[in-house]
């Protein structure tokens, strides 16, 4: 009898360990089935119809049988692809769209996106979205060789890029030997954003014009702004909220990139950062805060920060959101004011690639092409330059041909049309003081230049740190 | 026909054991094989799968020393940095996680005053060790926040209350908040300090309820024996508690020895590896990010591990020998002495 049971308890237990294998492809059979039917009975796109359990954390849109695989690292581009089914409701009846949303927040996008990619297969990313600060590693370096081509996917790039007039920078950064992989829809070229009530009591003027005069707009070094700083300072002002808002002035108005080679290279721009964070802190002209803190989002309410700096997108994605207000006076809503900057930067951007080993080319080509290339009043870029997204803003956008049928009054800037500061900004942007690795390079520069604002390290020491440590990252 | 009664189980064991033998080889013993066979060759570089050793002359950059993986990552400033950070960061945590278990241990096991509660006591300090390590780092990353923070708050308030540069306080409030308070995020040792201390509290209850396991298994009657004698608490816990419990110290010490030179969670979750030129970048950090950020240098990571390994398995042989029996060692001794002797006799 015990034998029996024992060899009854065997077969089970290695049966069950031998289904443990199979089990996945059983159920997916099943799920395919179970998501088709259902989904074959559904005519709205909206995001949450919930079909698979198991799978409740991935946004999908759309109920097609073809399944398009969406990284990105914001909820920007799966909104935007709601808004194209919305728009084009025969593109959701034939295509699902699976969006898949990683942060960046210390390298996870890359490393998961690298790893999907590197794998194949049916749950590849087919359309993948990629940052200013990684952009050139996917459209020109280690990982180029899984971004398809835009001509491969069946657009006329080279006729639409000029038709739109696409701003040049976004085709070099994302051209792989004279191809373009990838295209952004914005431009990001930055300005000085900053409180006009703060303007007036301290200056007595709010007007951009006489700012830019005061804090040396255009001047290409940071004399006048210090002296403005110095002014707010005495009014229990603070210039800026932190020496992070300036970094990013510092490293994108760099002409030279991180690395000639195996050389690491501190351009002149962005080693003046280390002069600019200790006199920040030794002064105490700002509030010390670090980018996409608590504190940080708290200083764009009403505070005593005179100023940020950034793209549209800044006002967009992080201002509005934070300011404590939807409406003029409250929080500090309909208080800010666009000027130019003492030195012209760019910062950010979002560019899209597809993969080469899609199945999907044709339906990832109608959503790429919509969004970097469609000029129309129905484009992407249209929506996003008139606030026809949903999300209160206005973003300036790649293609010059949209930006000149669009208007840039914002009520956030108290009426304000912020376009013409922007626009002058996207004069500074370039890829060529860019690397595949700047996201990794730029967080030990200024971890090196905290500490040397923080009294912990010398200028010397500081410069050291940093190069002996990017060295050691990369096994140069 | 004896042997009908005698049915032989020993084949069911085997079958029972196959579902962990499988997923061992699958999962355990082939990466940790795969992973020395890297270290030896020259596989880098995002999503790429080819590999050629080292030593070939299809090796990308040309055919180099079998060990050169190695000796790169040893004189890597970066690797030298993680492994004084990973056993600076042990010793901070571990000297005062085993001197309070111990203390508590003593506590809860005294067999002449009983603590009331003290199951209670157990459980709660036991508690920290459920809660997943990601929790802990990012709340104590929030309460050692700056320029906002609990823990700054609560240096504000005190500096107002003794008045510390107090006429800064009056003329300026707004720089004398910034002056009072520390950016301990962003200095080598405040960061060193606080993540040791996250170690510290997540595992001295483990450590605690091990050592207490320990003193419970050990025969009432040599405690009796030495109440008779005469010795009193120090003396016991000293003389008849920690020799006795030998045993579960050497397990308490080699893994969190182990675990230690693991060390990754919370420092990883708490600040990455650049925070403070590398203040609390762990060996494992290191291997992170030389193999899976920028560069992907698998090659590197693979050796970096390696050496782990060796590190780990070299350290764990020497508490091993320390802790040893040292009577039973000598009675082995002892006992081949005179078998030679024997056989020399013959």
């Amino acid at each position: 009898m015990k034998k029996v049971i024992a060899s009854v308890l065997s077969v089970a237990m290695v049966a069950a360990f031998a289904a443990g294998c199979t089990t996945t492809e059983t159920t997916k059979g099943g799920d395919d089935a179970t998501t088709a039917a259902t989904e074959g009975d559904q005519t709205d796109a909206s995001g949450d119809d919930g079909s698979d359990a198991s799978e409740e954390d991935i946004p999908t849109y759309g109920s097609g049988d073809k399944v398009i695989n969406l990284w990105s690292f914001t909820v920007e581009i799966p909104n935007m692809v709601a808004k194209y089914i919305e728009l084009n409701p025969e593109f959701g009846e034939e295509y699902t769209v699976k969006c898949t949303i990683t942060a960046t927040d210390g390298g996870a996008y890359q490393t998961a996106l690298d790893a999907a990619l590197a794998a194949g297969g049916d749950s590849a990313p087919d359309m993948y979205a990629a940052e200013a600060a990684f952009i050139l590693k996917y459209s020109q370096g280690d990982m180029a060789q899984y971004a398809a081509t835009y001509k491969d996917l069946g657009i006329d790039v080279d006729t639409k890029t000029a038709e739109a007039e696409i701003a040049p920078y976004t085709i070099d950064i994302g051209s792989r030997n004279g191809e373009v992989v990838a295209l952004g829809y914005q431009a990001t070229g930055g300005a000085m954003i900053y409180r006009a009530s703060i303007a007036e009591a301290v200056f007595g003027t709010s007007d951009a014009a006489e700012i830019e005069k005061i804090v040396g707009a255009g001047s290409g070094n940071w004399d006048k702004f210090w002296e403005a700083a110095a002014t707010l300072k005495e009014n229990g002002y603070a210039v800026v909220s932190g020496a992070d808002d300036m970094w990013n002035v510092c490293e994108k108005s760099a002409t030279q990139a991180w690395l000639n080679g195996d050389e690491v290279v501190i351009a002149p721009e962005r080693e003046a950062f280390l002069d600019i964070a200790k006199k920040l802190k030794d002064e105490g002209l700002s509030n010390d805060t670090g980018s996409w803190s608590e504190a940080w989002y708290a200083d764009m309410a009403d505070s005593n920060v005179f100023c940020f700096f950034g793209p549209a997108w800044l006002i967009n994605y992080v201002m509005i959101g934070n300011c404590g207000g939807t409406a003029a006076g409250e929080g500090s809503y309909g208080d800010w004011r666009v000027c130019a900057p003492p030195v012209g930067f760019f910062w950010g951007g979002t560019w899209v690639l597809a993969n080469k080993d899609t199945d999907m080319a044709e339906g990832v080509a109608k959503i790429i092409e919509w969004i970097t290339l469609d000029t129309s009043d129905t484009g992407l870029q249209y929506l996003w330059a008139n606030d026809q997204m949903g999300n209160g803003a206005k973003d300036t956008v790649a293609s010059g041909v949209v930006m000149a049928k669009s208007d840039g009054t914002l009520d956030f800037c108290g009426g304000q049309d912020i376009f013409p500061a922007f626009i002058a900004g996207n004069a500074n942007a370039s890829g060529k003081a860019m690397t595949q690795y700047d996201e990794s390079i730029n967080t030990y520069f200024k971890d090196a230049a905290t500490q040397y604002a923080n009294g912990e390290i010398d200028r010397d020491a500081a410069i050291e740190q940093f190069t002996q440590n990017v060295k050691d990252a990369f096994a140069f | 026909m004896r042997n009908k009664k005698l049915v032989n189980y020993a084949k069911y064991g085997y079958l029972f054991s196959i579902p962990f033998i499988l997923t061992f080889l699958i999962f355990t013993l082939y990466p940790i094989v795969y992973t020395f066979l890297i270290g030896f060759t020259d596989l880098s570089g995002a999503g790429n799968t080819t590999w050629h050793l080292i030593t070939s002359k299809d090796a990308v950059g040309g055919p180099k020393g079998l060990f050169d993986n190695f000796i790169a990552v040893l004189t890597n400033g970066s690797f030298q940095k993680a492994f004084s950070n990973t056993v600076i960061i042990w010793t901070i945590n571990f000297v005062p996680q085993l001197g309070f278990a111990l203390l508590f241990t003593a506590w809860f096991t005294d067999r002449r005053s009983k603590v009331k509660g003290s199951g209670i006591f157990k459980i709660l300090f036991y508690m920290p060790n459920i809660i997943t390590a990601a929790t802990v780092a990012i709340l104590f990353n929030v309460l050692f926040g700056y320029p906002k923070g609990a823990v700054n708050d609560i240096i504000i308030g005190f500096s107002k209350l003794f008045g510390v540069q107090k006429e800064l306080m009056q003329s300026d409030p707004k720089a004398w908040e910034l002056a009072v308070m520390f950016d301990f995020n962003n200095n080598a040792w405040a960061l060193k300090l606080i993540v040791a201390f996250i170690q510290f509290y997540q595992w001295y209850g483990y450590t605690m309820v091990n050592l207490v396991a320990g003193v419970i298994g050990i025969s009432p009657e040599i405690f009796e024996a030495a109440e008779i004698d005469g010795a009193n608490r120090v003396q016991t816990f000293f003389r008849v508690t920690l020799p006795c419990i030998r045993q579960i110290l050497l397990f308490v010490l080699v893994t969190s020895l182990i675990g230690g030179l693991n060390m990754f969670d919370v420092p990883q979750l708490y600040a990455d590896e650049k925070r403070a030129n590398g203040a609390i970048m762990t060996l494992n950090m290191f291997v992170r990010s030389q193999g899976l950020d920028n560069r992907y240098l698998y090659n590197k990571a693979a050796a970096a591990s390696v050496i782990m390994f060796i590190v780990i398995v070299a350290l764990s042989a020497i508490i091993f020998f320390i802790l040893r029996d040292k009577d039973e060692a000598k009675l082995k001794k002892l006992r081949k002495q005179e078998l030679k002797a024997l056989k020399k006799g013959m």
